[in-house]
C-alpha cells in the first residue's frame, strides 16, 4: 500500500516543495530587503512616519473591532434568540455587505456622507444651514465603512456559535434562579467568546491589510504608505521597512484568530442537545428588530447599492458602456480565470501531501502557503516585484508577475476549501479500488477526483472572486493594456467621477453575490 | 445550514468555468511576456491622468491610423517600472507630468536623443533636454486656488505664506508623492534654501492637517465646495472645473509675484521616446504631432495648459503668460535637486 502513495507523491513532493518556495520566497526576500536597508532610513521612518502609521493603523482597527462587535453580536442575536415574521430573510441577507468591496462602499460613502452630500443636507435640515458633519475623509469615516463592510465576520461566526450552542448550560442558570440578563453575561456570552475573539482577529486582520477604503478615504494606515512609498519613491527601501511592520501586525492577529478558532471547538458540545428556542416576539418586538436590523443593511448594503444602479443608469455612466469597458470586463475574467485555476493548480499537491503524509515536511509546506493571509496587496505586489526583477528579469512586466502575486495572495482562501475537500475521504477508499484492480490513474481519475470535485470548485470559485476584486496588486503590477473593472472604479472614484465609477462597481457586486452563497455556505472566512 | 449547499451550485459554476475556459483559450496569446497582437501598437506610459492625455491620442490616431496602447499610472512608478525592465520594456514612448522625472529617465539611459527639426523650431530651448532625448510639450504653474466667497486675493501673496498658522485647516494640499509637489519643492529649495523650505513644509504640513489630496482634482473639488479655503495645484485643473461648471466660486491666484520674489512655479509635462523602441517612425510621427500647432493647440483647448510653440495661444480664460514671471530654475535642474527634496520631505514628514 505504502508504494502507491510512494509513487504518486515523489514527483509531488517536489512540486509541493517548489510551490511553498514559490510562496515564500517572495515574503523572505522582502523582509531580507528591509533588514538590510541602511539605519539611516530606518532612523529617519522612526522618527517620522512609522509612529504615525503604527498608530492610525492600530486605532483604526480597535474601533472596527468594537462597532463590528457591536452590530455582529446584537444582529446574530437578534437572529438566532427571536422569531418575528421575515427572520429568515434577515438571517440571510445580514452577509450581503460582503459582496461590496471595501473601495466601492468607501467611494458611495465619500459620496453619501462628503461635504454638501445628501446626509449633511438631510444634517442641515435638522441642525440648521450651518451645521457640518465629519467629514468622512477620516479616522471616523474609515471606522464608519471598515465596520459597515466586515461586521457580517463577526455576524456569521457569532450566529453558528449561538445556533451550536447546548442550551442546557443556560437552562441550568435558569433553573437555578438566575435572572435573564446575568445568565447572557455570565453563560451565553463566555460561551460564545472565542467564536466571537476569532471573529474580530479576522475583522482586524482586513482592516490591517485593506488598501481600496483607506486610500479613497485618505486615512494613512501602513497599508496605503506601503503603495505611496512605491509608487513616489524611486527605490522601495521604505516600503520594504514599512511592508516588515505590516507583516508582523498582521501576522500576530493571524495567530490570535487561529488560537481563539480551536479553542472554540472545546467550548462547544457535540452529541445530542436541543436548539435554543426561539422567544416569540408581539408586534412591538418585531418592529423593533426589523428596524435595527433595516437601519444596519440599509447603511451597509441597501443604500449603497441603490445609488450604485442609479448612477450606473445615469447618462455619464451608460456613455462609458462601450467596447473598452467589455475589455475591462473580459480581462477582469481573464486574470481571474488564469489566477484561479493557478491557485488550484498549486495548492492541491500542497494539500494533498499534508492531508496524506504528514510529514512535518508536507504541513510545512501547507502552513507556508497560508502566507498570503499576512501579506497584504501591496506588500504582495512589492514581494512579487522585488523577486522577479532580481532572479528573473525577463519576466518583469509580463502577466505572469501579477499571477503569481494573486495566487500567493489568495491561496489561503483556496487551501481553505481544498483541505477539507482532501481530508473527507479515506485513503482506504484508493486502496479498494486499487485492489480491485483499477491502476493509479484510474483510481485518481475515478474515485479521489469525483469525491474532491466539489471542494475544487468552490476553491476555484473563491479565488476568481477575490482576484476579480484586487485592487493593489493590480495596480501595481498590471502590464500594458490590463486595466481591470476594479481599476477603473478606483481611477474614476478616486478622481470622484462617481457615476463614471458606477457601472463597474455594480458589476463586481453583483457578480459577487452568487459566490456569496458559497462562501456562506463554505468558506465565508475568505471574503 | 439555512442556506442552498455547494453542491447546488456546483452545474452553474461548470459552465461559469467552461466560459471563462474558452475565453482564455480565444485571448491565449495575450498571454506570452511578449505581446504579440500589441507588436504594432504604438506602447505609451503615460504618468498623466488618462482623462487628460487620452483625448489628445485620439486625436493623433485619427489622423494617422496608428493605434496606441495606454498604460496610465504614477510617473515615478512608471519611471521605476522602466528601470525595473530595461531593454526588455515594452514601451515605445514615456509621457510625464514633470520635467525632472524626464530627466531621470534620460540620465539612466533609458530614452533616445531625437534629431528632428521640427522639436527645435516648435518648442524653445529652455522646454527641453539638450540633446531632445526628452521634449517639454505643456506648461503649467503651481498656483494658489481661492474660493472667492471667503478669501480676497490681496490676502495672498507667496507661496511660503502659506505657512503661515492663519491658514490652519483652511488648505488643502497635495500628498508627498506627487510629482509637482517634488518639483515645486525643489525649486523652492534652490531659490530660498534648506533651512527656509523646510519651515515652509512644516508649516504647510500643520495647516493641511487631514486635509491631503491623492488627485488635484479633488483639491479644486474642495475649495470649489467651500471645504477649505484655499488650495495648491497646477492651474489647468482650476480652469477645467470652470469650464465644466462655470459659476464655481473659485479663481486662480499666481503667487510669488511680488517685487524680489521668486516668481511661479513652472514645470511641463513631457514625452520621451524609449531608446530600445521598435516602432521609431510611429514613435517620431507622435512626437512630430504633439509639438506642431495643432497639437499644441489640443493642450491649450483640452486641458488649458499654457502651449509651449509660441505660435499657439493659450485659452483666452487663462492668466495672460506675459503678465506674470516663472521662477528661474532650469528644468533640467529638477531632476539632480530631487533626491534632497524626498529626504526634506520625508524629515518633516508630510504626508
Amino acid at each position: 500500500m505504502i508504494t502507491i502513495r510512494q509513487q504518486l507523491s515523489s514527483p509531488l513532493q517536489l512540486v509541493a516543495l517548489a510551490s511553498a518556495g514559490l510562496i515564500i520566497l517572495p515574503l523572505g526576500y522582502v523582509m531580507a530587503q528591509a533588514l538590510s536597508v541602511d539605519a539611516v532610513v530606518w532612523g529617519r521612518l522612526w522618527a517620522t512616519r512609522i509612529p504615525e502609521l503604527l498608530f492610525n493603523t492600530v486605532s483604526l482597527a480597535a474601533s472596527v473591532a468594537v462597532i463590528t462587535l457591536v452590530l455582529g453580536v446584537s444582529t446574530a442575536w437578534v437572529v438566532t434568540r427571536l422569531e418575528f415574521p421575515g427572520r429568515r430573510f434577515w438571517e440571510g441577507a445580514l452577509v450581503l455587505p460582503l459582496a461590496m468591496p471595501t473601495y466601492v462602499l468607501a467611494y458611495l460613502y465619500s459620496y453619501l456622507l462628503g461635504f454638501g452630500g445628501p446626509i449633511e443636507h438631510l444634517w442641515q435640515f435638522v441642525a440648521g444651514p450651518q451645521a457640518r458633519l465629519f467629514s468622512p475623509h477620516s479616522y471616523l469615516g474609515a471606522t464608519i465603512v471598515m465596520a459597515l463592510d466586515t461586521f457580517p465576520f463577526v455576524y456569521l461566526l457569532t450566529r453558528s456559535a449561538l445556533l451550536n450552542m447546548n442550551v442546557s448550560f443556560e437552562e441550568v442558570s435558569r433553573a437555578s434562579g438566575v435572572s435573564r440578563l446575568w445568565t447572557l453575561w455570565r453563560v451565553t456570552l463566555p460561551l460564545m467568546r472565542p467564536s466571537i475573539v476569532a471573529g474580530l482577529a479576522l475583522v482586524i486582520l482586513y482592516v490591517v491589510s485593506d488598501f481600496g477604503a483607506v486610500s479613497l478615504l485618505r486615512y494613512q494606515t501602513l497599508t496605503y504608505a506601503v503603495f505611496q512609498q512605491m509608487t513616489g519613491r524611486s527605490d522601495n527601501s521604505a516600503a520594504s521597512i514599512l511592508s516588515l511592520f505590516l507583516v508582523s501586525l498582521a501576522l500576530l492577529f493571524l495567530v490570535t484568530e487561529r488560537w481563539f478558532r480551536h479553542r472554540s471547538r472545546f467550548y462547544q458540545t457535540s452529541g445530542h442537545y436541543r436548539s435554543p428556542q426561539r422567544h416569540q416576539c408581539g408586534w412591538p418586538g418585531t418592529v423593533l428588530a426589523t428596524g435595527y436590523l433595516s437601519v444596519i443593511l440599509g447603511a451597509a448594503f441597501a443604500i449603497p447599492a441603490y445609488l450604485l444602479v442609479n448612477w450606473s443608469f445615469s447618462m455619464q455612466a451608460q456613455a462609458t458602456l462601450d467596447s473598452r469597458f467589455m475589455g475591462f470586463v473580459s480581462n477582469s475574467a481573464l486574470l481571474a480565470a488564469i489566477a484561479a485555476t493557478g491557485g488550484v493548480l498549486i495548492g492541491l499537491p500542497l494539500a494533498y501531501l499534508a492531508s496524506r503524509r504528514p510529514s512535518w515536511l508536507n504541513l510545512g509546506c501547507l502552513q507556508a502557503a497560508y502566507a498570503g493571509y499576512v501579506l497584504p496587496g501591496p506588500v504582495a505586489a512589492l514581494a512579487v516585484l522585488v523577486l522577479f526583477t532580481k532572479l528573473v528579469p525577463i519576466l518583469y512586466g509580463s502577466v505572469l508577475v501579477l499571477i503569481v502575486a494573486y495566487v500567493i495572495h489568495f491561496l489561503p482562501a483556496g487551501l481553505q476549501s481544498l483541505e477539507p475537500a482532501l481530508q473527507q475521504i479515506t485513503p482506504n477508499l484508493e486502496e479498494v479500488s486499487r485492489s480491485l484492480g483499477l491502476n493509479v490513474r484510474d483510481t485518481w481519475r475515478r474515485v479521489t477526483l469525483p469525491l474532491v470535485r466539489n471542494g475544487f470548485i468552490v476553491a476555484w470559485v473563491l479565488m476568481f472572486l477575490q482576484t476579480m476584486k484586487e485592487l493593489p496588486a493590480t495596480l501595481l503590477l498590471r502590464p500594458v493594456g490590463f486595466d481591470t473593472l476594479a481599476i477603473r472604479v478606483w481611477l474614476e472614484a478616486s478622481e470622484e467621477y462617481y457615476q463614471l465609477a458606477a457601472p463597474a462597481a455594480l458589476l463586481i457586486v453583483i457578480v459577487s453575490l452568487p459566490a456569496l452563497l458559497l462562501l456562506v455556505s463554505k468558506d465565508w472566512r475568505a471574503a | 445550514m439555512p442556506y442552498p449547499c455547494a453542491a447546488s451550485l456546483a452545474g452553474r459554476t461548470v459552465s461559469l468555468w467552461l466560459f471563462v475556459l474558452t475565453l482564455v483559450l480565444l485571448a491565449g496569446p495575450d498571454f506570452l511576456p511578449s505581446p504579440t497582437s500589441a507588436a504594432d501598437k504604438l506602447i505609451i506610459y503615460s504618468g498623466r491622468a488618462e482623462r487628460l492625455i487620452k483625448p489628445v491620442l485620439d486625436a493623433f490616431t485619427a489622423k494617422t491610423g496608428i493605434q496606441v496602447e495606454l498604460l496610465s499610472s504614477g510617473t515615478t512608478e512608471l519611471l521605476n517600472r522602466l528601470k525595473a525592465e530595461g531593454d526588455r520594456t515594452p514601451a515605445d514612448i514615456f509621457i510625464t507630468n514633470d520635467a525632472g522625472s524626464l530627466e531621470l529617465a534620460r540620465t539612466a539611459g533609458l530614452l533616445r536623443p531625437l534629431n528632428m527639426r521640427e522639436i527645435d523650431r516648435a518648442i524653445p530651448q529652455q522646454y527641453r533636454a539638450p540633446d531632445n532625448s526628452w521634449v517639454g510639450l505643456s506648461g503649467r504653474f503651481w498656483i494658489i486656488v481661492y474660493n472667492t466667497t471667503q478669501v480676497k486675493p490681496d490676502q495672498l501673496r507667496s507661496l511660503l505664506d502659506l505657512a503661515d498658522p492663519k491658514w490652519k485647516d483652511k488648505i488643502a494640499i497635495p500628498n508627498s508623492g506627487s510629482e509637482y509637489l517634488q518639483a515645486g519643492v525643489s525649486v523652492i529649495r534652490a531659490t530660498y534654501g534648506d533651512e527656509r523650505t523646510k519651515q515652509f513644509l512644516v508649516g504647510l504640513r500643520d495647516n493641511g492637517g487631514n486635509q491631503v489630496y491623492q488627485k488635484s482634482s479633488q483639491i479644486v473639488e474642495a475649495v470649489a465646495k467651500g471645504q477649505v479655503a484655499i488650495g495648491i495645484v497646477n492651474h489647468y485643473y482650476v480652469y477645467r472645473h470652470l469650464a465644466m461648471q462655470p459659476g464655481a466660486p473659485i479663481a486662480v491666484f499666481m503667487p510669488d509675484q511680488q517685487e524680489g520674489g521668486m516668481g511661479s512655479i513652472m514645470n511641463v509635462a513631457g514625452i520621451g521616446v524609449i531608446k530600445q523602441t521598435k516602432h521609431l517612425e510611429s514613435a517620431k510621427l507622435l512626437v512630430e504631432f504633439l509639438v506642431a500647432q495643432a497639437g499644441q493647440k489640443l493642450f491649450a483647448d483640452l486641458d488649458k495648459e499654457y502651449p509651449l510653440h509660441s505660435e499657439v495661444k493659450a485659452d483666452p480664460a487663462l492668466i495672460e503668460r506675459k503678465s506674470f514671471r516663472a521662477a528661474q530654475v532650469p528644468l533640467t535642474r529638477l531632476a539632480e535637486l530631487r533626491e534632497p527634496t524626498l529626504t526634506l520631505i520625508e524629515q518633516v514628514g508630510l504626508r
